[in-house]
């Protein structure tokens, strides 16, 4: 007898209609990835960045997918160490998600150095004043747990939980899980921070420089609670995309009330910190290096005042306040919605902290610095994408990801 | 043993963890890591002992003194020369560049002739025996037929033993037709020759001079040596002491004292405004004007004809009606006037690019009078005429020669009609144009120089190469003008060849430096004093007897004996004897004084007004109706303006308000930027009566409105796609405007319009 | 300790360009490409891909003809201190490799080709636009590697590079005073491609420590500033101006704010090492 590939009481979809998906899927990753050969072998020239932009897409790429694959450590700190037992039915998801949202952004830092093959150097040789220093080891690592996490879930498949060794493995692993997420906590929280302080250290970049405490600068800890905040929100949004493609309910929605709920407190705290600290930059800290607010905000198209507005009020208080309301949790609209605009603040905070700080001029006889992403920057950027995408279907398809899915649909 | 799924399993993992314990996947990517470090197509430059060398830079005729650092006989860094008398071991970044030149893919790399169409690039190797054979063959075919004044031969100056054989073989040949390319000298040494009598360079002792007014002289863009201009005017700011007269804020006008934005092409008006003022006042040196100068007041020949002097030509420039012309307020003129004639060694100078000098000659004789009236020739600071230097007797010569000798220069200098002027390069294109039958000119040498890309309206002059049978470039690059030829000589590069150096324009002293070889000749190429030798040679009799010489080294060191032990040992030679005359024995004129109203110049009308500096409007040709604006090139440090095209390094310097993306921006004063419907940056068509071009606007303030000012220099065509296809050439968009008395061209600008593309 | 004796330890090399004196000619930044071996492209005008360790600015009051004036600025790596003078220079904290460091004996912040990976945080970091990446592989078309230094090791693609303050020509200078049983090296025994380019003698080169030199007391000068001394990144390139209008484009003010309100450009030179 063959033990059957797909777990056990969940019906899937044809091999042949899963195929013509991943063909697709594929196809776009094999652009992706045909991009990402230019970039390594013709270099860096491959991209629009310049010598004004050194940070660009990726950078941006790289800390808005860190930043949203915190839903991994956040319900993993929620659910092992918090001991919220229904996020046990997103927790899977959540480290498969965090999985693809960390290996893809090792991926694009691989793609965005100028040496990949000294890539090591910054183990080597490391500086350990450096914020980038403390994100490579934090990162590192913790994609590291991060794989403990996930191999547990994979081992779940029927297939591979046959073999006895993977089987004891795997009962293992589930037993110290809740060590390797407390681990996972405390390696995020560093480098979801350093992240925040890669910008807020530069001194000599009033826009992005922020006071703190001790070595860290507020972005620090305003970075960490932001992932916090809206990674689970990035975990729901993905779990209700993949209900829709489906066309199965794959969780339940208290979880996903429950996530709103925490979130909306989350993000709400948050917002109030960093508009705190937007206050106090630009009545404090900027003033002090000679620039008034809106010396740093333009009437050019990206970077004008609409963009902070955006990430305050519109991404930010808007779906802060709904998620706190249990009105708003319960109507699944302003749920999503709330939490894609949370999402999208998120990606914007990011975007501002890194593209608008290299766009905005210092000197008085500068001009406003312009960017352009070439196709191979955004193709290497969707390829990510298109991988995590392969990686939910193979996993949605052969393991046992979502532990209500069965009770929701039983009708199969 | 059959491997099951767990064996496998447990290999691969225990393999993986297994090599990474060892030490190959370490030391791999350590090797990597290495690698990159040493990546076989990043060059490693080799070590080795520096050798520094001196030498003289002959990029421009500056003729800077150099010193070379090289390494294994390989050129790296070019330096000044710290105690050269011209430069004091400044230099332009030009010369700093050469090197990229004399490595560069612009080089010709043997003798060629062409295969396909002018000017289409297709080319031949072919050898220095066939290349020489082919040159003399058609030189002999044209004296056989008596035609040798049919030859002629541009050359980028007529200073130094190579122009001197140059000229020397024409003579011996029978041409008169010895060229040089127009310089913004030719107007003050033709004013030189009339007011002193002197035929030779000018020497202004601006490190010397209290006070400097220059009129557009661009001293610290481009004017004559930049090097020592630089340098000197590093302290011109300090001491202030520089007055700028230009309608441009240039870089010059940015660091003098005071920037007098006269308009263009009124400069004459302002310095006789100038004059009448210090006349007016009594402020003139009157030792001077009353012993040592002729034609200040009004004089009486030996007819009994009373003649005007300056003094009454004068009464004609009162700062009211000057103020009009120039657009200065009259109390500046007035105070302008008071400080220059008040200061310590007070000097004026003027010459803008190209001897496009408006009112030509009279703006020269204009502004000499200022230093006249101050007194200051042949004084620390002030004027000087630096001897030219003589170097052989003349040669015997045939009758064929001779006859050629008789015959008309082509360009009409030192014709009736222009008398007193040496070379007139810009009146080529049109003798040929204009000539009946064939062309006047059947051979053509071109000797250093890149007339096609450098002289005013660049399509005519190519039709009239277009008439020309033989063209010959003696070029070290592939310019324009060699890409254009029929058969190329390749001389070496300066840093691979002797050749003298004699006093650079505007140097007040008299010098001779010597080029020499830094570097061996990296090409088949040939010192172009050997190729004429070789030409001498193979056309025999007294042709051949003029150049007994082995080759140009000998040469060389026969006619330098008596400073070659300096020039060896210094790398120049400064001539202890030489001293301004004292004011008895400096003027050569037919009055033995220096002359106020000279008598020499040519007068068609008889009229003395004629002969006294005068200021003469210059119409600029095209309709102002339909043409508003106009167009003035204008200098830049960064911008080699046409003595060589501009090296990589340089091109790198200049920022993106001049070029970008292969598109050369001009300068617009806003307000009519305004009026035109243009903003920064927009991309507009520059039309001129000459031709168009493609440019793009930048609004710069300091120039004066209805003015668009382009930098000279870009635009190249030839040389290689590291140099060509940046901009636009300005000079494609001017023309010749002939002044009247000296032939010389006279036009400072020409009209245009500027419309958005 | 004597004077002497103190800076013969630790030097703090630095830069006075009098931008009275310059012209904008750009003859030292080709001598900055020669002497250290800068490539250069086809075509260079976007100058935000252009390898440039030194730029001259053109910048101008923004009055009206005739009343308009210009000043050039030129822009070498500032070599900053650091806030608190202690070499924590901007780029220097960043970056994760130490591939650039702060030289103790020399202040100069140096630039380790081979260490470094390519990340470009240290640019982020820089807010002079002194530090330039390789976006290509340099090439020379023609024979023109014959005139590169060898003093100066080529870059590769995928590094960043800056103004080294000339540093090959200061180890230079300290092996020849070694050799010569010195441990002095003279002013002039040590001085940047650039400055001894300059033709019109603006830019001036020595030890900011060492009284004797000259830029001891041109640095010291009233006229004397330094670029966004606000940001407190304590440069050791100084420039001189006399026109106040200069000196208000080389920060940032705030409206009614002045740079005369400004402490001189040299605060009391404490922090010695
Ligand atoms: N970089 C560089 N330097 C060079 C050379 C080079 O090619 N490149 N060439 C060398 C040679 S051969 C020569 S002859 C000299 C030439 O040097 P200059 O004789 O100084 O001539 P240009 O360099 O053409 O400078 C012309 C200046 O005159 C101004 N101007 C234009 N029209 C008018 C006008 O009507 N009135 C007034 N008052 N000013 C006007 C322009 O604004 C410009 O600044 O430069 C030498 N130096
Ligand atoms: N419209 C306009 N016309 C001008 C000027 C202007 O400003 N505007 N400037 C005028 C002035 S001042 C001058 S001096 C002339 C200059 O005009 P030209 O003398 O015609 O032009 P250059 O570019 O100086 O000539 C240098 C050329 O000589 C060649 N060359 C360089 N080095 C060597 C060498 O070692 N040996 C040989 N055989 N050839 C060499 C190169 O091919 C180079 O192209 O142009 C004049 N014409
Ligand atoms: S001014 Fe002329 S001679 Fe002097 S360095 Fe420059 S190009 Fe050479
Ligand atoms: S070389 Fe000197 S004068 Fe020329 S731009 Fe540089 S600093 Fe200024
Ligand atoms: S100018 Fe920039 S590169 Fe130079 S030391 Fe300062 S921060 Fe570093
Ligand atoms: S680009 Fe190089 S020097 Fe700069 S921070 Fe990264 S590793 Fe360091
Ligand atoms: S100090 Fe040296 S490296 Fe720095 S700009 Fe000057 S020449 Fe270039
Ligand atoms: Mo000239």
């Amino acid at each position: 007898m063959t033990t059957p590939a797909i777990p056990e009481g969940v019906k899937r979809c044809s091999t042949r209609k899963f195929a013509i998906w991943l063909a697709v899927v594929g196809a776009v990753l094999l652009w992706g990835v045909y991009a990402m050969f230019l970039v390594w072998y013709k270099g860096l020239n491959q991209t629009g960045m310049n010598d004004a932009y050194g940070f660009a897409l990726w950078i941006w790429a790289d800390l808005a997918v860190i930043a949203l694959g915190g839903g991994a450590f956040f319900s993993g700190f929620l659910t092992y160490i918090i001991g919220k037992k229904e996020l046990k039915n997103i927790i899977n998801y959540a480290v498969i998600i965090g999985f693809i949202c960390y290996s893809s952004a090792l991926l694009i830092l691989a793609l965005d150095i100028g040496q990949p093959l000294r890539g090591w150097f910054i183990f080597w040789h490391a500086n350990v004043h450096s914020m980038l220093t403390e994100v490579a080891f934090c990162l590192s690592v913790y994609f590291g747990v991060l794989t403990i996490e996930f191999i547990p879930v994979v081992l779940e498949n029927p297939k591979l939980d046959r073999v006895p060794f993977l089987h004891h493995l795997s009962h293992n692993l589930h037993e110290v899980m809740a060590v390797f997420a407390a681990t996972g906590v405390f390696l995020s929280f560093f480098h979801q921070g350093s992240l925040g302080g890669v910008a807020g250290v530069l001194y000599g970049r009033p826009f992005s420089f922020r006071e703190g405490l001790l070595i860290w600068p507020w972005t620090f800890f305003l970075f960490t609670w932001s992932a916090a905040a809206v990674g689970p929100c990035f975990t729901v949004m993905v779990t209700w995309l993949t209900e829709k493609v489906t066309g199965k309910k794959l969780v339940k929605q208290e979880v996903f009330q429950l996530l709103g709920k925490i979130s909306g407190w989350m993000l709400l705290t948050y917002m109030i910190a960093k508009i705190a600290d937007t206050w106090y930059w630009a009545v404090v800290t900027a003033p002090s290096k000679g620039f008034a607010l809106m010396d740093f905000y333009t009437n050019n198209p990206v970077y004008g005042i609409w963009i902070l507005i955006a990430e305050l009020v519109v991404c930010g208080l808007v779906p802060a306040f709904i998620l706190i309301s249990r009105k708003g949790r319960e109507n699944n609209t302003l749920l999503l919605t709330a939490m894609i605009l949370a999402v999208i603040g998120i990606c914007i905070n990011r975007w501002v902290m890194v593209l608008q700080v290299m766009a905005a001029p210092l000197l008085p006889f500068q001009e406003w610095y312009m960017y352009m992403p070439t196709w191979q920057e955004v193709a290497t950027t969707i390829l990510p994408v298109a991988y995590g995408i392969i990686l939910i279907s193979l996993a949605h398809r052969y393991l046992p990801v979502f532990p209500q899915e069965k009770e929701l649909n039983p009708g199969n | 043993m059959k491997i099951d799924r767990r064996c496998f399993l447990s290999l691969v993992i225990g393999g993986a963890v297994g090599t990474t314990l060892t030490p190959v996947p370490w030391k791999l990517t350590d090797d990597i890591a290495i690698w990159t470090q040493n990546w076989p197509w990043t060059p490693s430059p080799e070590k080795g002992p520096s050798v520094y060398k001196k030498s003289v830079c002959t990029l421009c005729n500056g003729g800077c003194g150099i010193n070379v650092r090289t390494v294994k006989g390989q050129a790296k860094k070019i330096e000044g020369q710290a105690d050269y008398p011209v430069n004091r071991g400044s230099l332009c970044p030009m010369g700093i560049s050469a090197t990229q030149h004399l490595y560069g893919p612009s080089r010709i790399q043997s003798p060629m002739k062409r295969t396909g169409e002018r000017g289409q690039g297709k080319w031949e190797k072919i050898s220095w025996a066939e290349a020489i054979s082919t040159v003399s063959e058609k030189l002999a075919e044209l004296r056989s037929r008596k035609k040798p004044h049919t030859v002629a031969c541009i050359a980028e100056s007529d200073r130094g033993t190579v122009p001197y054989l140059l000229q020397r073989f024409l003579t011996a040949y029978g041409s008169p037709n010895f060229i040089r390319t127009p310089s913004s000298f030719d107007a003050q040494e033709q004013a030189l020759y009339l007011t002193q009598g002197r035929h030779g360079t000018i020497g202004y002792d601006l490190e010397n001079a209290g006070f400097i007014l220059s009129f557009g002289s661009a001293l610290m863009d481009a004017w004559g040596t930049a090097g020592q201009m630089l340098s000197a005017s590093a302290d011109f700011k300090q001491k202030n002491k520089l007055i700028q007269v230009e309608p441009r804020l240039s870089d010059t006008a940015a660091l003098a004292s005071q920037w007098v934005a006269a308009k263009p092409g009124t400069e004459a008006a302002l310095a006789l405004g100038l004059a009448h003022v210090i006349v007016r006042d009594n402020l003139y040196n009157k030792e001077f004007v009353d012993n040592y100068a002729f034609g200040f007041e009004d004089w009486e020949d030996e007819n009994g004809t009373v003649h005007q002097g300056c003094k009454s030509l004068l009464k004609q420039y009162p700062p009211k009606k000057v103020a009009g012309i120039t657009g200065i307020d009259k109390g500046t003129i007035e105070s302008l006037a008071r400080k220059f004639a008040r200061a310590k060694r007070p000097v004026a100078i003027c010459g803008r690019g190209s001897g496009m000098v408006p009112g030509g000659l009279d703006e020269a004789l204009a502004v000499f009078a200022l230093n006249a009236l101050v007194g200051n020739i042949n004084q620390p600071g002030g004027v000087t005429a630096i001897p030219e230097p003589d170097y052989w007797p003349e040669m015997q010569r045939d009758k064929t020669a001779s006859n050629g000798m008789q015959q008309p220069r082509v360009d009409g200098a030192e014709s009736d009609r222009f008398p007193n002027t040496r070379y007139l390069l810009n009146r080529v294109p049109e003798a040929i144009n204009s000539a009946k039958g064939e062309s006047p000119i059947q051979a053509l040498l071109v000797a250093g120089g890149n007339p096609l890309y450098t002289m005013a309206d660049t399509e005519t002059a190519k039709k009239a190469f277009d008439k020309i049978p033989f063209i010959a470039s003696f070029s070290t690059y592939m310019d324009e003008t060699a890409q254009y030829a029929d058969i190329l000589l390749p001389n070496h590069h300066f840093l691979e060849r002797f050749e003298d150096v004699p006093t650079p324009a505007g140097t007040p002293t008299r010098v001779i430096g010597l080029t020499r070889p830094v570097v061996e000749p990296r090409h088949d190429t040939r010192h172009i004093g050997d190729t004429l030798i070789n030409i001498a040679g193979s056309l025999g009799g007294f042709i051949e007897n003029a150049f007994p010489w082995e080759n140009y080294e000998a040469f060389l060191k026969q006619t330098l004996t008596k400073q070659w032990d300096s020039l060896e040992k210094q790398g120049y030679w400064v001539d202890p004897e030489f001293m301004p005359p004292a004011w008895e024995k400096a003027f050569q004129t037919p009055s033995g004084k220096y002359e106020f109203y000279p008598s020499q110049r040519s007068k068609a009308s008889g009229k003395d007004a004629d002969a006294l500096p005068g200021f003469r409007q210059v119409e600029l040709p095209g309709d102002p109706e339909k043409m508003p604006l106009t167009l003035m090139p204008y200098a830049s440090a960064r911008i080699a303006g046409g003595a060589v095209a501009n090296p990589p390094f340089m091109t790198k310097t200049v920022d993106t308000d001049v070029i970008k993306d292969g598109a050369v921006f001009v300068e617009i004063n806003p307000q009519t930027a305004k009026k035109h419907g243009l903003s920064e940056g927009d991309a507009a068509v520059l039309k001129t009566p000459a031709g168009k071009a493609r440019v793009r606007i930048h609004l710069f303030e300091g120039l004066m409105p209805g003015l668009v000012a382009m930098p000279a220099g870009l635009g190249h065509t030839a040389f290689s796609d590291y140099i060509a296809g940046k901009g636009a050439n300005v000079n494609a968009l001017l023309t010749d405007v002939t002044d009247p008395g000296s032939g010389l061209n006279a036009g400072w600008g020409i009209r245009a319009s500027l419309v958005k593309a | 300790m004597t004077k002497q004796a103190q800076h013969t330890k630790t030097k703090r090399y630095g830069m006075v360009i009098d931008l009275d004196r310059c012209t904008g000619c750009g003859a030292c930044m080709v001598g900055c490409y020669a002497e250290n071996n800068v490539p250069f492209r086809k075509d260079e005008t976007d100058k935000m891909l252009s390898l440039n360790w030194l730029r001259v600015f053109k910048v101008d009051n923004g009055k009206p003809f005739p009343d308009t004036e210009v000043c050039y600025i030129p822009k070498p790596c500032m070599q900053c201190d650091g806030r608190h003078m202690e070499g924590h220079s901007p780029c220097v904290s960043v970056c994760p490799a130490v591939a650039t460091d702060y030289d103790e004996p020399t202040g100069v912040v140096s630039q380790i080709y081979t260490r470094c990976f390519g990340c470009r945080y240290c640019m982020a970091a820089c807010p002079y636009h002194a530090r330039k990446f390789n976006w290509w592989d340099p090439v020379w078309p023609a024979d023109m590697e014959k005139y590169l230094n060898p003093d100066v090791s080529v870059r590769m693609r995928g590094v960043v590079e800056k103004c080294s303050f000339c540093y090959h020509r200061y180890q230079k200078a300290r092996d020849k005073a070694y050799v010569e049983g010195r441990d002095e090296i003279a002013e002039n025994e040590y001085q940047p491609a650039c400055a001894e380019a300059c033709p019109t003698r603006a830019i001036t080169f020595g030890d900011l420590h060492n009284p004797e030199h000259e830029v001891y007391e041109l640095s010291r000068s009233k006229k004397a500033f330094r670029l966004l001394e606000k940001l407190n990144t304590n440069p050791k390139v100084y420039y001189l101006t006399s026109k106040s209008w200069v000196r208000r484009k080389a920060d940032n003010y705030l409206e009614g704010e002045s740079p005369a309100d400004r402490k001189p450009a040299h605060k009391a030179e404490t922090a010695s090492h």
